[in-house]
């Protein structure tokens, strides 16, 4: 199965690999993983607390080159929006973004389960009430 | 008398017209050789489904059919009945294979119990791309790795990197291989944890009504995910410390 020209740039190059502090309060730090490949997704936030927005974040993927390129592609979504605006994004989007397969639709799940537990964690700390993402 | 298994449905023999097991290999009566059925591999062995097998017996029957299977012993048969014993012999074969390992005898007699594992069952074939991702969403939502190992997972992970990192440096660090080890002992003794529960679940599968039984499937499906998230970790620190 040959990798999309977009998973391969996102996979050669990713964007926003690193870490933010875990610790600090405008920081949230999604962990997710999905167990028929073994991958592990760390998708972390920094949120301006005036503003909501997302103006930092950062991933560390261990899985395969699908899964890198959809956190990629989720870090580089994000940033700039605000944190409501984020939870919009569906795996689908992302899914079309990178021309995956079927069998690696997993992977882009797995993206919007990070965006939306870093965002959790956020709120959770910062104590935002839990907003149900608009209805598409 | 016929004792009839419950997961398999009595078919009538080619050549004495008694009726035995769907997927019995030889006729009980007149003990000819049958045609290979889609029966299921538990009923090859005159099994019902079970979790908890004699393996001994088990071990004991597929020598028995084996050589009962031998083409030699077909040599002055019917073209049809030498056919059937290649394609019998291969039927015992997987059945033997299937039923003798722990693991994949719970997920095939899940899979036989309509409980559906990983990939969804239904083929996604032409229906609406959109659709079937839901499907799947739904799925990997039962399928979770539970939320108290991701953090180990997660820093296991980066241990690994940073291991396979200093080897193409050519350094090797004693502590970090140190830390290696201790963590594929603490997953290597969480599989057995989890080989340990699927038993116990296989008894309630075992001797319990389909009220009991749904739960113990549910519980098993997780547990078959967890441990194949585990196996695959100590699998990788393994290779990595070439121990």
């Amino acid at each position: 199965m040959a990798y999309s020209d977009k998973v391969v740039d996102h996979y050669n190059n990713p964007r926003n690999v690193g870490t933010l502090d875990k610790s600090a309060a405008e920081v949230g730090t999604g962990l997710v993983g999905a167990p028929e490949c073994g991958d592990v997704m760390r998708l972390q936030i920094r949120v301006n607390p005036e503003t909501n927005v997302i103006e930092e974040a950062k991933f560390k993927t261990f899985g395969c080159g699908s899964a890198i390129a959809s956190s990629s592609l989720a870090t580089e979504w994000i940033k700039g929006r605000t944190v409501d605006d984020a939870l919009s994004i569906k795996n689908t989007d992302i899914v079309k973004e990178l021309s995956l397969p079927p069998v690696k639709i997993h992977c882009s799940v797995l993206a919007e389960d990070a965006i939306r537990a870093a965002i959790g964690d956020w709120k959770k700390k910062n104590n935002v009430a839990e907003i149900a993402p608009p209805a598409k | 008398m016929l004792k009839v298994l419950e997961n398999t449905v009595p078919v009538a023999c080619w050549s004495c017209s008694v009726a035995h097991n769907e997927s019995t290999l030889f006729c009980p009566d007149c003990s000819k050789i049958q045609p290979p059925s889609s029966g299921d591999f538990f009923s090859v062995f005159g099994l019902e489904h079970r979790l908890n097998i004699d393996l001994a017996a088990l071990e004991q029957e597929f020598h028995r059919l084996s050589r009962r299977l031998h083409p030699d012993r077909f040599a002055r048969a019917s073209e049809n009945e030498k056919d059937w014993s290649l394609a019998d012999t291969a039927l015992l074969n997987d059945a033997y294979r299937t039923l003798k390992d722990p693991l994949r005898r719970t997920e095939y007699l899940l899979k036989l119990e309509g409980a559906e594992m990983g990939v969804s069952a239904a083929a996604p074939s032409d229906a609406a791309l959109v659709q079937n991702q839901e499907k799947i969403q739904n799925q990997q939502k039962t399928s979770r790795v539970p939320a108290d190992l991701l953090g180990e997972v997660f820093d296991l992970n980066m241990q690994l990197e940073e291991m396979r990192m200093a080897r193409k440096m050519g350094q090797e660090d004693p502590e970090l291989k140190e830390s290696l080890r201790q963590a594929k002992e603490k997953f290597v003794g969480l599989v057995g944890a989890v080989d340990r529960e699927l038993r116990a679940q296989w008894t309630i599968w075992d001797g319990g009504d389909a009220a009991a039984r749904q739960p113990a499937q549910q519980a098993m499906m997780a547990l078959l995910d967890r441990r194949k998230y585990l196996s695959n970790l100590v699998r990788d620190v393994t290779e990595i410390l070439g121990d």
